[in-house]
């Protein structure tokens, strides 16, 4: 099996959540998108998070980017160090793990390890994963981001991953979302139109 | 079980009195979902079989009415179908049958006294589960096939001996093709020799060939049970000419003589006749003095002077006059005649005791009037008849003096069995008596609401075809436990060849698509086509003679 790059290292984890550092500047996962992260040393990774926030700051944390009114490519030749000051990090909430038995989605009892690379998840795992739809539910108690957007962003991401059984997989989604919101018709309603690719 | 393949939905929620709630799978189309389909709910212990009476839409947030999605949004409409839009279908359960290993073999379904378990499966019902419920004609003579439940291929089967036991009635409106499901159950009556059949042919449809009705310009000829039955039917006639005209070989010729006709006769024609009830009483005293010749001597009297008749019996002259001039009319009738060299009822008796069935056709005479004082005279006469027999039959306890069974059929029965008339005329006594004398009666009716309720509640079985007149629905289920779930099914039925069975001789509420009336029919009633009819006359020959 070819060895897969990592896009990103885990600089924080507890329970239900993950920081993690990308390797390259402004090159994070998207929002709403499935990342894996190995439960244990030397296994195969198997803790799978999902994308709902990104950060680029200073390396440093009590200096800011300054505005210098330039556009990127003036400032990368002028100050190429500017950009090794700034690092891109990713939120990752932790929706399940992969043991002998199959995919649960529950969270894992030790969260990934610090230093820990993360990868992006195959279409294949994707499709895998997202067979079931429980995890949905967990994606409604993140507070940092609105729950709507990130649900929306996290179907469409998957869509692709169902190639053409996707229009009977938005289906069954939409059932399960219609039940998560308990009958907001609205709410319901606006979701699905704009997931609606 | 595990045979059922087809789950229809789960129930949800209902009771004994009202029946059961089932939601609907969301797979299914509401629209394959039709009034009076046989399904059968699997509970933990007990099959249920039960009838569908109602189908509802259902949402679990009334902003989506107020809001509902646009055409195009296939998306949320069909995220929204099955879940928050939902379809219930009210189910009627009718009987119910043990299952699991304490299950006996010979499984008979009990009535209804329990309801299923919550998310009990529903499943459509099989070719075997009509079988166990209706028998099949291959098990007993009792069972006689009268057509299919809606989209299924098994037949339902009346059970004659519990058929005959009471007084039955087939309802529908005019051309829902209540002379083909009568004349279908008079051969099934006939052919299992379940009883004898005295039948008032009023529009002469049922001895002989009558005109099927297709729909199309086209029209076919069925045959009438003469022609099946052969020599097990006898036609009578009233009108010899028409019978001739319609090339029928008649059996024998009705003629009435004046002294059979007895006041009890005439009363039932008031209406008909417009008789004041005081001219009832001016014939009760006309029959006091003449007796048995009352009718010829009011008759003969009335011609020369009717006030000295009146003087002499010490009635109203204006009373007697009136009745002379209403019962004239009966005069016109050919087959009416002073006297008869043999009696009519005797002849009637003897084809019966042969147990041949017995058609009167009424040929062109089928002014209601006429209809009505034949049927009473004929029947009063054939009632009094088998009282005897059957007091004679309780005194020496001998199985041979055991009356068969008699079956009189009649049409335009609301004429007999109004409220007013029921009480005077013999067919209300019938229906009221039951089998304790062995008649029974076949009403065959367009207009049910005109039947007395009394009589209506003790009819045993009904073959409802469509009905639309929210009276009439109402009086065929007068009787009838929970009439509101069938009554959406006798509305929702077709026009042709659909009728609602309930009753005595079905052990559920079942709507049939009516068995075909056609050559296939006609062979297994047994009669031979031509052909064979040639090889079995020879092969009797050759038995017969060697």
């Amino acid at each position: 099996m070819m060895k897969e790059t990592h896009i990103a290292e885990v600089i924080e984890s507890n329970t239900t959540e993950m920081i993690a550092q990308c390797t390259v500047l402004h090159c994070s996962p998207p929002f709403g998108s499935f990342v894996k992260v190995n439960l244990a040393e030397g296994t195969e990774p198997a803790i799978y998070g999902l994308v709902f926030n990104v950060v680029t700051s200073s390396i440093e944390p009590n200096r800011r980017a300054m505005a210098y009114g330039k556009t990127e490519e003036e400032l990368r030749k002028e100050q190429p160090q500017i950009f090794e000051l700034l690092k891109t990090e990713f939120q990752a909430h932790l929706v399940g793990y992969r043991d002998q038995t199959g995919i649960k989605q529950i969270l894992p009892s030790q969260p990934p390890r610090i230093h820990s690379f993360v990868y992006a998840c195959s279409l294949a795992e994707v499709r895998e994963f997202t067979r079931q739809c429980d995890y949905l539910r967990t994606l409604f108690t993140i507070s940092q981001v609105p729950p709507d957007e990130l649900i929306i962003a996290t179907i469409r991401n998957t869509l692709d991953a169902h190639g053409e059984d996707s229009p009977h997989y938005l289906v069954q989604v939409g059932k399960e979302l219609s039940r998560l919101l308990r009958d907001d018709y609205d709410r319901l309603s606006s979701i699905l139109r704009r997931i609606s690719p | 079980m595990g045979h059922r393949p087809d789950e229809l939905g789960i129930i949800t929620r209902g009771s004994l009195l009202e029946g059961v709630e089932m939601k609907l799978s969301p797979g299914r189309s509401v629209e394959d979902i039709t009034a009076g389909k046989f399904v059968v709910i699997e509970g933990e212990k007990h099959e249920f079989f039960s009838m569908i009476t109602d189908v509802r839409l259902d949402v679990t947030n009334a902003q989506i009415l107020s809001n509902p999605p646009s055409r195009e949004n296939t998306l949320l409409r069909q995220v929204l179908s099955g879940t928050s839009t939902y379809t219930t279908v009210m189910l009627r359960p009718m009987l119910m049958l043990r299952r699991g290993e304490n299950a006996p073999n010979d499984r008979v379904p009990e009535p209804v006294k329990t309801i299923p378990t919550h998310f009990a499966t529903v499943y459509e019902a099989d070719e075997e589960d009509v079988r166990c419920i209706f028998g099949g004609e291959s098990q007993d003579r009792k069972y006689f096939n009268v057509g299919t439940p809606l989209d299924m291929e098994t037949p339902v089967c009346l059970n004659l001996d519990r058929f005959v036991e009471r007084s039955n009635g087939i309802f529908g409106k005019t051309g829902t093709g209540k002379t083909f499901l009568t004349r279908l159950v008079l051969s099934g009556l006939i052919k299992n020799e379940k009883a004898v059949n005295f039948i008032f042919d009023m529009h002469s449809e049922y001895g002989w060939g009558a005109i099927k009705e297709t729909g199309g310009s086209k029209q076919d000829f069925v045959k009438g049970l003469k022609q099946i039955f052969g020599s097990r039917v006898a036609i009578f006639t009233l009108d010899p000419d028409s019978s001739r005209r319609r090339k029928v070989l008649a059996d024998h010729e009705v003629l009435i003589g004046y002294d059979q006709i007895a006041v009890e006769d005439v009363i039932p024609l008031q209406d008909e006749l417009s008789l004041h009830p005081t001219a009832m009483e001016a014939a009760y005293s006309v029959w006091a003095k003449y007796k048995n010749d009352w009718m010829e001597a009011l008759l003969n009297w009335g011609d020369e002077d009717i006030k000295s008749l009146a003087d002499s019996l010490g009635v109203h002259y204006e009373s007697l006059a009136a009745l002379y001039r209403k019962l004239r009319r009966l005069r016109n009738f050919k087959f009416l005649v002073p006297k008869t060299s043999e009696d009519l009822i005797k002849k009637i008796m003897e084809y019966m005791d042969k147990g041949t069935h017995i058609v009167l056709e009424f040929g062109r005479e089928s002014s209601m009037l006429c209809y009505l004082l034949v049927a009473n005279i004929l029947t009063r006469r054939i009632h009094e008849l088998y009282v005897n027999r059957t007091e004679e039959y309780l005194a020496t306890q001998n199985p041979a003096d055991k009356p068969k069974h008699l079956v009189i059929t009649i049409e335009e029965a609301h004429k007999f069995l109004n409220p007013r008339a029921s009480k005077q005329t013999i067919f209300g006594t019938i229906a009221r008596e039951l089998r304790k004398y062995y008649v029974s009666l076949l009403v065959v009716d367009q207009r049910p609401s005109g039947i007395d309720d009394e009589i209506l509640s003790q009819i045993g079985t009904k073959i409802i075809a469509l009905l639309n007149d929210e009276r009439d629905i109402q009086a065929v289920l007068t009787g009838v436990s929970n009439p509101a779930g069938l009554r959406s099914v006798l509305a929702s039925l077709d026009s042709k060849q659909q009728a609602l069975i309930l009753g005595h001789a079905v052990p559920m509420p079942v709507v049939i698509r009516s068995r075909d009336y056609d050559e296939q029919f006609y062979k297994e009633m047994g009669l031979l086509l031509e052909k064979e009819r040639e090889e079995k006359i020879a092969a009797d020959i050759e038995a017969l003679f060697g």
